[in-house]
């Protein structure tokens, strides 16, 4: 890699399945740090996953990671790690051997040193004589990551890394993966759940419907997401007073009088959800319910789409 | 070329399956009816029989193809089919060491399973009459043999997700009625090249054996069809591509 090479990068990556396209237009470049891709399911974050990792050649465009073209090129594999979504392991072996055997195959000088130090970072010393056929979903996750990190690679790759892991072992992971990070490795990992992205990740590429949706630091693009326009349902004793006292607040800029409900639009979601309650005391009106029309992942990425 | 690594993954993987026993208990059928046959009849045909029924029919028509295409499917095919092939294929190992380690072991296991199947099956078939080579004949058929149905059914298992039924296709329709009906398309047929082989250690007259290819041109496709599939074998694993299941 040269000192100008970023250590991914996607050039106008596109790629269909006959006249499904999967993923359109994409480009960008990461370098050390954690990057995590975020999207609803079947966005095209996995298949741009395994076009980073060499695995899907891109319809049109380029995809080089350190420096290097992905597809065709298994020399690539000595700097980069793996980890897919599916629980794949060879169920006959064990977690050590497993490990141990990926050591081997990247002809690691100490394998066995570089197995036991993997499973250490894991935490799967327990269980690493045990065959890996009988891990729990969680476990067969952390001794795929151990097999694809054993050769300490400068970028690694994880499709939902987190599928699977109890919240002590996602923590576990999350601290692994940012202390990799700290070391100027570069950490990709895909992610349908906001919340593991924002726990984990500096930088986040929002992908949806196969398109680039939004790009950058995490908290900025939380923010977006935070401040988009939003609608509110209420029941309230009296809609038609609660309606003339909301739509005088400032948070607020439209109300619709629906048969029994109430439709409330504001542009400032904090305002509003910290002003409703006194807006609705002042004017005498008990509120009944209260409930956001569309809070689904799937319409905050559609609002960033449509940016 | 060879990665030890892979090869010893491949023999436990092989090893572990249960259609692997069955591939051994289905050897082990000709061997019977060897048995049945010398305890039933006299030996004045033994030759002519073990040569063209229990050798040529059974162990080379049928128990060599079926071995072959159980361990040649299986040796990288099943990692296609669970998952494990990215495991493998994500590691810096040229594709070609990896697809001759897995033909290596295909071969090796259909080696052991179908020359025992044969010389146990010769050896009893036999009775005591003189060999004239038959069982040396039926075991280097059955080595050559193996490697080129391995190479022909690794490659199946790369190109296509239905290699087994490819594979069932070709042994079954082609070779088992196409081929038997019209002589000229012998050249296209694996097992062909396996009895043409044979022949060059067998000295027993043509009427207790005779294939149907001479030992030149078996030879010559023997080696076209396992070098051109082991070729096609490598350029496939460059281009494979994860599917969306995978």
């Amino acid at each position: 890699m040269t000192q100008e090479s970023p250590a991914v990068e996607v050039d106008h990556v596109s790629r269909w399945y006959g006249n499904i396209v999967a993923v359109n237009d994409i480009s960008f470049a990461l370098n050390g740090g954690i990057t995590g891709l975020l999207g609803p399911n079947g966005a095209g974050k996995s298949t741009l996953l395994h076009m980073l990792a060499g695995f899907l050649r891109p319809s049109a465009g380029g995809v080089r990671v350190l420096g290097e073209p992905a597809w065709q090129n298994p020399a690539m594999y000595r700097r980069i790690g793996l980890v897919q979504e599916r629980e794949s392991v060879y169920p006959f072996l064990s977690g050590y051997e497993f490990v141990l055997d990926s050591a081997r195959l990247h002809h690691i000088a100490e394998p066995e040193k570089a197995a036991l130090k993997a499973i250490h970072m894991v935490e799967l010393e327990s269980a690493m004589s045990r065959a890996t056929g009988g891990y729990s979903k969680g476990m067969k996750q952390r001794i795929k990551i151990a097999a694809a990190l054993v050769h300490e690679p400068q970028v690694l790759l994880l499709d939902e890394p987190f599928n699977g892991a109890d919240p002590r072992q996602r923590l576990q992971l999350m601290d692994m993966l940012r202390a990799m990070a700290k070391e100027g490795r570069t950490v990709v990992f895909s992610s349908h759940i906001l919340e593991e992205v924002e726990r984990l990740a500096d930088d986040v590429l929002v992908i949806v419907a196969g398109r680039l949706a939004a790009s950058g630091d995490f908290h900025e693009i939380r923010k977006l997401m935070t401040d988009r326009p939003h609608s509110f349902f209420l029941r309230a004793s009296d809609n038609r007073r609660l309606a003339a006292s909301l739509v005088a607040d400032a948070s607020v800029y439209g109300v619709e009088l629906a048969g029994d409900d109430l439709r409330v639009s504001t542009s400032e979601f904090a305002s509003f959800t910290q002003a409703v309650a006194g807006v609705a005391r002042r004017a005498g009106v008990s509120i009944y319910e209260i409930r956001p029309t569309d809070e689904s992942l799937e319409s905050v990425f559609s609002y960033l789409v449509k940016r | 070329m060879i990665d030890p690594t892979i090869l010893r993954l491949t023999v436990r993987q092989l090893l572990g399956q249960r259609r692997s026993i069955v591939m051994v208990l289905f050897a082990l059928l000709p061997v019977l009816l060897a048995v049945l046959y010398a305890l039933e009849n006299d030996s004045s045909d033994a030759q002519e029989w073990t040569a063209k029924v229990a050798l040529g029919g059974l162990v080379i028509g049928l128990v060599l193809p079926f071995t072959a295409l159980v361990f040649g499917t299986a040796a990288l095919g099943q990692e296609f089919e669970d998952g494990t092939a990215v495991y493998l294929l994500a590691k810096p190992i040229p594709r070609a060491t990896i697809v001759f380690s897995k033909l290596v072991v295909a071969w090796a296991a259909t080696t052991a399973v179908v020359v025992v199947s044969a010389a146990l099956t010769g050896a009893i078939g036999l009775s005591g009459e003189p060999g004239e080579g038959i069982i040396a004949g039926f075991v280097a058929a059955a080595v050559v043999g193996s490697l080129v149905y391995c190479a022909a059914f690794l490659w199946l298992s790369i190109a296509t997700s239905r290699a087994l039924i490819v594979g069932l296709l070709y042994v079954f329709i082609w070779q088992g009625v196409v081929v038997s009906l019209f002589s000229g398309v012998r050249y296209f047929s694996i097992s062909q090249y396996a009895l043409g082989i044979a022949k060059a250690f067998i000295t027993a007259p043509d009427e207790i054996f005779d294939p149907r290819l001479n030992v030149a041109p078996a030879v010559l496709f023997a080696v076209l069809v396992t070098v051109g599939a082991t070729w096609l074998s490598v350029r496939a694993l460059q281009r494979w591509e994860i599917g969306e299941a995978t």
